[in-house]
């Protein structure tokens, strides 16, 4: 695939892609720049420094409540939101592909019981139930609220997969991989899946959005795992304490602007990449 | 002499059923009730000829076994392939190979070229090493007249047509299989590009002796090709026999109609006359099929064209029509 | 007194991209004389469709008319003291659309309004156009129907009633409406089932009697061509090759694209002889090779032909070629 006209080719592709390759480099790095603002402290601790500090060259958005400086929780913060959105988009996205391809390429009664199951899920009102979940586990961890995420969050992209993959069923190239003796399961993972993977891609980016959308939702109504910090925590601190009418606008506004740059960065990337690949699939020929 | 057929289907029906519930059932007989035989002892071409909703696509599918009949059989040197074991049916997928319409669309567009002609090597162990295979995909695309240094490497989009779709007789080459099915494979590509294929086409039947089932809507590229041909018309075949026969002494009224049709590429031989053309063209019911299916346009229809449908009889050697005219 | 109808002269319509301009015309010249049967032959990739969409001013960005004129006086008299067609203004160009220029674009059976009777959308078109009282417009329908031998029921019946034959029928009937003095069809047979290919080309050349009118046949057919054409125009990479009456170019082509074009056409009614292609592949429209266009397919290339871009030069009266060969 030639990489190098993917990222020339599309101009939301190289912002979007940008961006989200800084934001993982600083949630990637976080140790180092969490070593670099406050030296071995652990950002968490309470009382290390005064509370409601303005910001100043020692904290760059001031400090909160607690008195811990809200740099750092940013960014340990995005950290973990990533964390959170890449674990619940893979597995989201793994159902997706494994129900998708079966149903696709099966089709007749196979298809009609995954479609069937799928369409019971995407049904199911998603938020109460996270709620409901949510407020029940005790032990809510990272991963087991990573699952609680990806088991909701699956159908929108196994159905899209579905229908690539029964389109792409038709095509001749198939049929002829057919009549060369390739199995079924041959035929899904060197035929179809290579030409699926701008789909794959797309619907990882867009299981990763929502993850991280419905767990910010989760953490503001106070049911995130708590023994981490998100933004969406930090969004909720930020209300619950009252910082806007304390004035203290910048530590509200940055976990939202974080979260508002990640979600601009993954939906620049989903456009570029329809862009760069429709015209692409839809290829004319010079006969 | 070995007098098994090489293929032989017999009433061959594929029937697609439509519509449910309250709306009412209907069916569409795609293949109805067909029957030929390509015999065993010597390599024949076949052009099979028909126009949109003949069913002439659907019984190649059949027969490459991509799609399964609603009756009748198919019988590979004897052997029902429906009814064939993984083993059996990895032979078949070996002896009994195709040629499609789309010279773009039967190139995953992934890959390079390269893979449809390794992948076969790989696939029916043609080769034991890679050397031997690239070797051997040489002299493929050498047979076919390709150089391989122009192909290797290559996208399927950096290609012609006409060098898409020779590339996929390369592949037959290195398969020699018993029998070719091509479906419609060079109503895609230019003109000037068809001469091509059809020679190699021609050359695999006499040097390599190659079966082939054509499959066409135009009648002057099957009458190219010689051989015998079979007529198709809504599900049914209406003629059958050596082509010379059908082409310069019509029997069926639809065969003459396909004749007359084909327009001659001389302007000294313009159509003098009017053809006139009933203005229905064919539906398709299950109260049509009760008779013959081409009596909405036949211009000598007579009594029991509408209540018995017509069985093959043989007019000449060689020549069979299904006809109430000639029985 | 010059009776061409149309001049068109050095037209080139070039479409921009990120990859470079691709040269799709690239400088076509060729009249268009009145009541003839013109016909525009060519492979793939040779710019006859994308003329022709210049010509009717339906070339849309990234293309763009780079240069070149299209004069007619005739088709221009009652908008404009502008003789070019290219250069009328949109407002201009569409008041003669339908009346003095009529299109009939490929695949346009399938243009059809669905929910529409045929009867109004032929109303439609008329009344936009004109300014006939829907009375008059309906008479009209009748007529034009009856024109293109459909009889007169069609008119109420909605497009899913109706064949592939019958509508595109209906599409020819629709424009000849208002009498135009010109009309460009492309490739009206192309879609369509052989057994109506011979119904619509009569349809045409009836229809050319009835009105008078000059008609450009753009197709790739060269037996369609054959039947219906006066004259033809070849094009090949963007650039006209030959320019002929159809029984010069059938029986004694002078360039070796047209020779090729002619020898590679199979016949039923000739005896059989071997078909020669032509080998190798168009050039991209984005680079064109130096020199002449065809040299690395043509059998009888020499030096120059590397080199210098032979001229369209009229070497007989009313016999045109560009090829190094012929000075």
């Amino acid at each position: 695939m030639e990489l190098g006209r993917l990222w020339s080719g599309s101009k939301p592709l190289k912002i979007g892609l940008s961006i989200l390759v800084f934001l993982v480099l600083v949630a990637l790095l976080q140790p180092f720049i969490n070593r670099m603002l406050l030296g071995d402290v652990n950002p968490l601790t309470m009382g290390k420094f005064e509370s409601y500090l303005d910001p100043s060259p020692q904290h760059w958005l001031g400090t909160d409540r607690w008195g811990r400086d809200w740099m750092a929780q940013l960014v340990l913060g995005l950290r973990y939101s990533l964390i959170i959105g890449a674990l619940a988009g893979s597995v989201a996205t793994f159902i997706a592909v494994a129900l998708g391809f079966v149903a696709g390429y099966k089709g007749a009664n196979t298809d009609a019981i995954l479609r069937t199951l799928t369409d019971m899920i995407l049904v199911i009102p998603t938020w109460p139930i996270l709620v409901t979940l949510a407020a029940y586990i005790k032990a809510l961890s990272v991963p087991v609220m990573a699952l609680l995420l990806a088991a909701f969050s699956w159908p929108w992209a196994m159905r899209t997969i579905r229908s690539q993959v029964m389109s792409l069923r038709r095509q001749p190239y198939i049929e002829l991989a057919k009549i060369s003796n390739l199995g079924d399961l041959e035929i899904i993972f060197q035929e179809l899946v290579p030409n699926l993977l701008p789909y794959l891609a797309l619907g990882l980016a867009y299981s990763m959005v929502g993850a991280i959308l419905a767990e910010t939702g989760l953490e503001l109504v106070g049911l995130g795992p708590g023994n981490i910090v998100t933004l969406g925590l930090m969004i909720n601190w930020a209300l619950r304490w009252g910082l806007l009418t304390l004035g203290k606008w910048q530590m509200l506004f940055a976990p939202v602007i974080c979260l508002i740059l990640l979600f601009v960065s993954l939906n620049l990337i989903n456009i570029g990449l329809e862009e760069t690949f429709n015209p692409r699939l839809k290829r004319i020929t010079g006969a | 002499m070995d007098a098994t057929p090489l293929l032989e289907v017999s009433n061959l029906s594929k029937v697609y059923v439509t519509g449910r519930g309250l709306v009412g059932r209907g069916e569409i007989r795609a293949v109805d009730n067909v029957s030929f035989t390509l015999p065993g002892d010597k390599p024949t071409l076949v052009t099979m000829v028909g126009e949109s909703g003949s069913g002439k696509t659907t019984i190649a599918r059949m027969i490459l076994g991509l799609t399964p009949p609603t009756a009748g059989t198919i019988h590979y040197k004897g052997r029902d392939i429906w009814t064939m074991n993984q083993q059996e049916w990895a032979q078949y997928r070996r002896h009994v190979q195709a040629v499609f319409q789309d010279p773009y669309g039967t190139y995953n567009p992934f890959y390079k070229i390269d893979r449809v002609l390794e992948l076969p090597i790989r696939k029916f162990g043609l080769a034991s090493s890679r050397e031997q295979a690239r070797e051997l995909a040489n002299e493929a695309l050498r047979a076919v007249e390709l150089r391989p240094d122009d192909i290797w490497g290559r996208y399927s989009h950096q290609l012609s047509g006409g060098e898409r779709q020779r590339i996929m007789l390369a592949r037959l080459y290195l398969l020699r299989p018993q029998l070719i099915i091509a479906d419609e494979p060079v109503s895609m590509i230019d003109v000037s590009l068809r001469a091509a294929f059809l020679n190699i086409l021609l050359n695999f039947e006499q040097e390599y002796g190659m079966s082939c089932l054509f499959i066409t809507h135009d009648l002057a590229t099957g009458y190219y090709l010689g051989g015998q041909i079979i007529i198709l018309c809504q599900g049914r075949i209406v003629e059958m026999g050596s082509m010379d026969a059908a082409v310069h002494n019509p029997k069926h009224p639809y065969t003459q109609l396909l004749v007359a049709s084909v327009p001659p590429p001389d302007p000294k031989e313009r159509w003098q006359e009017d053809f006139d053309l009933k203005l229905s063209e064919l539906r398709r019911s299950p109260e049509l099929a009760k008779g013959c299916v081409y009596r909405d346009r036949c211009p000598v229809i007579g009594e029991k064209c509408s209540d018995v449908p017509p069985t093959m009889v043989t007019v000449e050697e060689n020549h069979q029509v299904a006809c109430h005219l000639y029985v | 007194m010059n009776s061409a109808l149309l001049e068109v002269r050095d037209v080139r319509v070039y479409y921009s991209s990120v990859r470079g301009e691709y040269k799709v015309v690239d400088g076509v010249s060729f009249d268009v004389q009145r009541n003839e049967v013109l016909g525009l032959a060519g492979e793939s990739g040779c710019g006859k469709s994308t003329l022709v969409e210049g010509l009717l001013r339906l070339v849309v960005p990234p293309g763009y008319i780079k240069s070149g004129e299209a004069i007619s006086d005739e088709l221009t008299k009652d908008v404009s003291n502008n003789c070019d067609l290219l250069s009328l203004t949109d407002e201009e160009f569409r008041q003669i659309r339908w009346k003095n220029i009529s299109y009939i674009p490929q695949g346009s059976m399938n243009s059809l309004n669905p929910v529409m009777k045929v009867e109004d959308q032929i109303m439609d078109a008329i009344l936009t156009h004109s300014d006939m009282s829907r009375q008059e417009a309906k008479e009209r329908v009748a007529e034009l129907l009856n024109a293109v031998g459909l009889p007169a029921g069609v008119a109420g019946l909605y497009p899913h009633e109706m064949s592939g034959g019958m509508k595109q029928r209906a599409i020819i009937a629709a424009a000849i409406a208002l009498k135009p003095k010109l009309i460009i069809a492309d490739e009206p047979t192309t879609a369509l089932d052989v057994s109506i290919q011979r119904m619509i080309l009569q349809t045409l050349k009836r229809v050319r009697q009835a009105i008078g009118a000059t008609i450009i046949i753009v197709t790739h057919d060269m037996p369609v061509h054959a039947q219906l054409a006066d004259r033809l125009v070849i094009m090949y990479a963007g650039k006209v090759v030959e320019i002929g009456s159809i029984r010069h170019l059938f029986d004694d082509p002078l360039h070796p694209y047209s020779q090729g074009l002619i020898a590679t056409i199979p016949s039923i009614t000739k005896q059989r002889r071997r078909l020669q292609g032509i080998l190798g592949m168009a050039p991209s429209p984005l680079e064109w090779p130096p020199g002449c266009r065809f040299y690395p397919r043509c059998l009888s290339v020499t030096e120059v032909c590397k080199q210098e871009e032979p001229a369209l030069r009229e070497i007989k009266p009313g016999r045109f070629v560009a090829c190094h060969l012929h000075r």
